[in-house]
């Protein structure tokens, strides 16, 4: 039986930096050097958490989940912890979250659109941990 | 895109943002939120066809917002970064009230401060001062700062015109009368025959965008012809072409636009479709010869209203008042700066000051138009000038004369 992460858990990050290591090579995240935030606000404790990713010319160089503020990212994406799980299991996409107003991007979104692909194949990676949320 | 100093057309744009910024400090503005195309053009080097704003700090680099269709070719084009133009869209976050104003308030300390904004009103459709519900959403994401009226600062500074714009002026002033010399080229000898408006438009257009023209900037409708009795409007100085053919014995008025990196070529020729009767080439000598006095008097010191004033004397002596439009001229800058000329400074607000006193190396549109609606005729004359101390210079260099093709 496969064993069910928490979502944002020490054990989910550990399985998702696992993941993209292997799934996500430099040349499939084009090389890329940028940063992120996602922002998850009114979680389920009632905290606000973060996680980031820091990609170094397409390698996996960081990942951090945490409470509380972010490291400055390249960009930040926020929302409720509701929106990212339903985006996570597939059952709202990332772009009408943001024109819904459901997610907030911050940082320049000329580069965020050059990013928007890799960014999809970072969620649809991490969609595959089997996570309890 | 960079120019280099010792190129013809190069323009010192960090040095204009520190003036700006020097200028910010003495009028108490913590940031300088622009919005009208002139104020884009002038500090970015970039063409803003699309809503755009520029965020000027108190000191650094500018940030230019536009729709984010566009907006890395507008950092292309300019020598703004892709760091410093950002695309705004109806996203979570990334609308433009609530992008820009983030931004303002990461510049001011504690978010709070003195924010110059550009509000107004003109004849210039596309001017873009700030909209009444723009100035309402702003001061709302800006609790706490005080929006005040600030466009004089870029006006003032924008107003004397270096090098580097002149030169570009004159080259798209040069551009300009290859679009001439190919007008001149089909409709001679007969070449007249059959062919509407539209297409002398096209065909100057063709030949100025060989010529590298970027565009028929006027928002007038490009290159603006008329023919017949559309050359005598009353008051009429305006005219897009249509697709009326033209015709033997007519007037014919051409009125041509090239770009060259924001700068605006825009020069009128005139011609008669013949055969020309006497009365027209009497209208037609009218026309020259007070263009011709108009040039001669054009200088620093002199003012609007002196100048008309002048101009309409001759025009009584001559006994063709009665069809002088009682105008001479139109601002003209960087693109998107095609309106008053000078300061905010006259008895109607945003109008020219009839006083204001001409400078040297201030820049304007020689522009008149002689209309005569009773007898289906009239004539233009546009042509950027440079003021100098007892004399002006006009930029197009096609010879003036109303031929009889």
């Amino acid at each position: 039986m496969t064993q069910n992460f928490k979502y944002l858990s020490p054990e989910w990050r550990d399985e998702a930096e696992r993941r993209l290591k292997v799934e996500l090579p430099p040349d499939r995240m084009n090389f890329v050097t940028s940063s992120m935030s996602n922002i998850y606000k009114n979680c389920p404790d009632g905290s606000e958490k973060y996680l980031y990713f820091k990609f170094m010319e397409g390698k996996f160089a960081e990942m951090l989940v945490g409470e509380g503020e972010s490291p400055k990212p390249e960009f930040a994406v926020s929302g409720d912890y509701q929106t990212f799980a339903k985006i996570t299991r597939g059952e709202l996409g990332a772009q009408k979250a943001l024109m819904t107003l459901k997610l907030k991007l911050k940082g320049n979104m000329v580069k965020a659109l050059r990013l928007a692909s890799l960014a999809d194949r970072l969620n649809k990676v991490l969609a595959t941990i089997p996570t309890d949320y | 895109m960079t120019i280099q100093p010792n190129d013809p057309y190069f323009i010192d744009f960090p040095k204009r943002i520190e003036n700006i910024q020097r200028q910010m400090q003495k009028d108490n503005i913590d940031v300088y939120l622009g919005s009208r195309l002139r104020t884009l053009s002038w500090t970015t080097d970039a063409f803003f066809p699309w809503r755009s704003f520029i965020v000027i700090p108190p000191e650094g680099l500018p940030t230019a917002f536009t729709f984010v269709i566009d907006a890395a070719r507008a950092a292309d084009d300019s020598w703004l970064d892709e760091d410093h133009v950002f695309g705004f869209a109806p996203m979570g976050g990334q609308d433009q009230i609530e992008q820009i104003a983030d931004f303002i308030k990461e510049i001011l300390p504690a978010g709070k401060g003195r924010v110059g904004v550009e509000s107004g009103m003109s004849n210039y459709l596309p001017e873009g001062w700030l909209t009444h519900y723009e100035y309402q959403q702003f001061a709302a994401a800006l609790s706490g700062c005080e929006l005040v009226n600030a466009h004089t600062i870029i006006d003032r500074l924008a107003l004397i015109k270096d090098v580097g714009t002149i030169n570009r002026f004159k080259e798209a002033s040069r551009i300009v009368d290859v679009g001439h010399q190919a007008v001149l080229d089909a409709i001679k000898n007969g070449g007249w025959k059959g062919v509407t408006e539209t297409e002398i438009a096209g065909i100057a257009a063709l030949a100025m965008r060989r010529a590298g023209s970027e565009w028929e900037w006027s928002f007038t409708g490009g290159n603006e012809i008329a023919s017949g009795y559309r050359t005598g409007y009353a008051g009429g100085a305006c005219t897009p072409a249509t697709r009326r053919p033209l015709q033997a014995g007519e007037p014919l008025m051409v009125d041509i636009h090239a770009t060259f990196k924001l700068g605006l070529g825009d020069h009128s020729h005139n011609y008669l479709i013949g055969p020309a009767t006497a009365r027209q080439r009497w209208h037609a000598d009218n026309f020259v010869n007070i263009v011709k006095k108009t040039l001669e008097t054009y200088r620093a010191g002199i003012t609007p209203s002196l100048l008309a004033e002048q101009m309409l004397a001759f025009a009584e002596a001559g006994g063709f008042a009665d069809y002088m439009v009682p105008g001479y001229e139109h601002g003209i800058g960087m693109l998107g700066d095609e309106w008053r000329i000078g300061l905010n400074d006259g008895p109607f607000p945003f109008w020219t000051n009839p006083d204001h006193v001409y400078q040297e190396n201030e820049v304007l549109i020689c522009a008149m138009q002689y209309a005569c609606p009773d007898e289906n005729i009239g004539f233009r004359y546009e042509n950027p000038i440079v003021l100098y101390k007892d004399h002006c210079k006009e930029m197009s260099k096609f010879p003036l004369a109303i031929e009889e093709i």
